[in-house]
């Protein structure tokens, strides 16, 4: 029992720099034990520790909680000392997967949440040592940017193509601002990438092929309905809708079918490349 | 008949007050707007609809004066008839909803025949003391047989025309529903991207990787 309780008195360690456990405070004077259960976890930083477990799991709502949890709290525990090893491949190869985690945590329709992930992400890659000024350089931004597009299932040039749209050189100090536009931007295509896929399916209609003409009314529609669209407009939303509806769909798609072409098929990369083709228009380069 | 609002005189609002208007401190709850049509040949205006936007009005009351064809020449067998009874404009006159909605009244809302109109009277009330001014706002007068928004709808809002129903379509065509559902979702997340484009620069000298002599300093 005394064991435990002179255990309990001792000043837990100071955690690393950015790991996001909170420094507990100090002991009163001469090292007192703390007065009650509440001192304590105050003392040991859990509180703040537990509380912002416990809102990264309603900001990103996981189907397995638990398991969650445990990921947020082994991550925690095995993010090391950045400070030190800033300028360290490994050190750096450690905040790379660290930011990585925090993008993927909530969706990126669950905006707030999201964003503060993606200010989280961008603080574990800050730079930060002796000699180097805190930001996000070029290099780790793009290496960033392509470890998100790698563990989707988004075709090589497709996330070539926006990779050149949106990446920066190795020497560039990447704002906050691109940083985030950056990474949506990943998230965005390869959830673009997915929804294609599916509607391809739906074109193929189970035989593994679909009809070219058909996927090309499809994606002019497509096209026509973003071409239309200017969001200073919000008619413009309207005439899109209208225009990607069921009955305009079907007449289009009708008349692709009625056209006296060569009947020849699309295969999926194909149908791929081009619908993310309409997407990456559509993305901002980086100036 | 000609296109657009029927040209009409829309006098101010008259504050109805019982005592002194300037040393009553009571605010007014009825104020009349008087709308005179222009005579009209060979016959008065049949009111089609009636449009406007409100301004912190509660209920409103219409009253037109018709003239029967039995009474053509004698001004004044003109009669004054409540076609509209105290109509609900604001839900709940203390606060803030449909206080300053655009509203349509038509024909069929009437409680007796708007034709051959000579006149028209609108009574606003406004039970709550909250609001310090209560009016209607642009307000028009449409003709029967025409339509307040009739140039403002585009082709692509209204109905496809008979002809371009989608009946007898090709019999190869994927379901139509399960396409659009997957296109429109495509749409957003580009507009979604687009929504979100930031004004942040890196703030590049060069021009496809080439940089200007001029540009560059050799401090």
């Amino acid at each position: 029992m005394a064991a435990c309780e002179k255990r309990r008195s001792a000043p837990a360690p100071a955690p690393a720099t950015g790991s996001g456990l909170v420094e507990p405070v100090r002991a009163g004077v001469g090292g007192r034990e703390p007065e009650s259960e509440a001192e304590f976890l105050l003392q040991a930083g859990v509180t703040s520790m537990v509380r912002e477990a416990l809102l990264k799991v309603l900001e990103a709502r996981p189907e397995e909680p638990v398991s969650f949890l445990a990921s947020y709290f082994e991550k925690l525990v095995l993010s090391g000392p950045q400070g030190g090893a800033a300028g360290d491949r490994h050190g750096q190869q450690q905040r790379l997967v660290r930011a990585l985690w925090y993008v993927r945590l909530a969706h990126h329709s669950h905006r707030t949440a999201f964003n503060n992930n993606v200010s989280m992400a961008y603080e574990c890659l800050s730079a930060r040592g002796r000699r180097k000024k805190p930001g996000v350089n070029g290099k780790i931004y793009s290496e960033l940017l392509k470890k998100i597009c790698q563990d989707g299932e988004a075709p090589e040039e497709v996330v070539s193509s926006l990779l050149r749209k949106i990446q920066c050189r190795d020497h560039e100090a990447v704002p906050f601002d691109v940083f985030r536009y950056g990474v949506l931007s990943c998230f965005v295509l390869l959830e673009f990438v997915a929804k294609a896929d599916t509607l391809y399916d739906v074109l193929d209609d189970g035989s593994g092929v679909a009809d070219k003409r058909v996927c090309q009314a499809v994606l002019g529609t497509l096209e026509d309905a973003l071409g239309a669209s200017d969001f200073s407009v919000p008619i413009r939303y309207l005439e899109a809708g209208s225009k990607l509806g069921p009955d305009c769909l079907a007449l289009a798609m009708d008349k692709a079918l009625l056209e006296r072409k060569i009947c020849s098929s699309m295969n999926r990369e194909e149908f791929l490349t081009k619908a993310t083709a309409l997407f990456i228009a559509k993305v901002k380069p980086i100036d | 008949m000609a296109p657009g609002p029927a040209p009409c005189t829309v006098r101010s609002p008259v504050v109805l007050q019982v005592g002194d208007v300037k040393t009553d401190l009571a605010r007014p709850g009825v104020a009349i707007i008087d709308v005179a049509l222009p005579p009209a040949q060979p016959l008065d205006v049949r009111v089609g609809e009636i449009v406007f936007k409100n301004s912190y009005t509660a209920f409103l009351t219409v009253r037109v004066q018709r003239r029967r064809p039995c009474d053509v020449g004698r001004e004044g067998a003109r009669k004054w008839v409540t076609c509209l009874w105290n109509h609900c404009l604001m839900p709940s006159p203390h606060t803030e909803t449909g206080s300053q909605d655009y509203f349509s009244l038509f024909r069929h809302q009437m409680l007796c025949d708007v034709d051959q109109v000579t006149a028209v009277r609108l009574i606003l009330r406004q039970p709550s003391p909250v609001w310090l001014h209560f009016t209607l706002e642009e307000l028009r007068l449409y003709p029967k047989g025409q339509q307040s928004l009739q140039t403002d709808f585009p082709t692509w809002l209204s109905h496809l025309a008979p002809q371009q129903q989608p009946e007898n379509l090709h019999g190869g065509i994927p379901d139509p529903e399960k396409v659009s559902t997957e296109v429109q979702q495509l749409w957003v997340l580009t507009e979604m991207i687009r929504a979100n484009q930031t004004a942040a620069r890196i703030g590049r000298f060069d021009v496809d990787g080439c940089y200007d002599i001029n540009l560059l300093s050799y401090t």
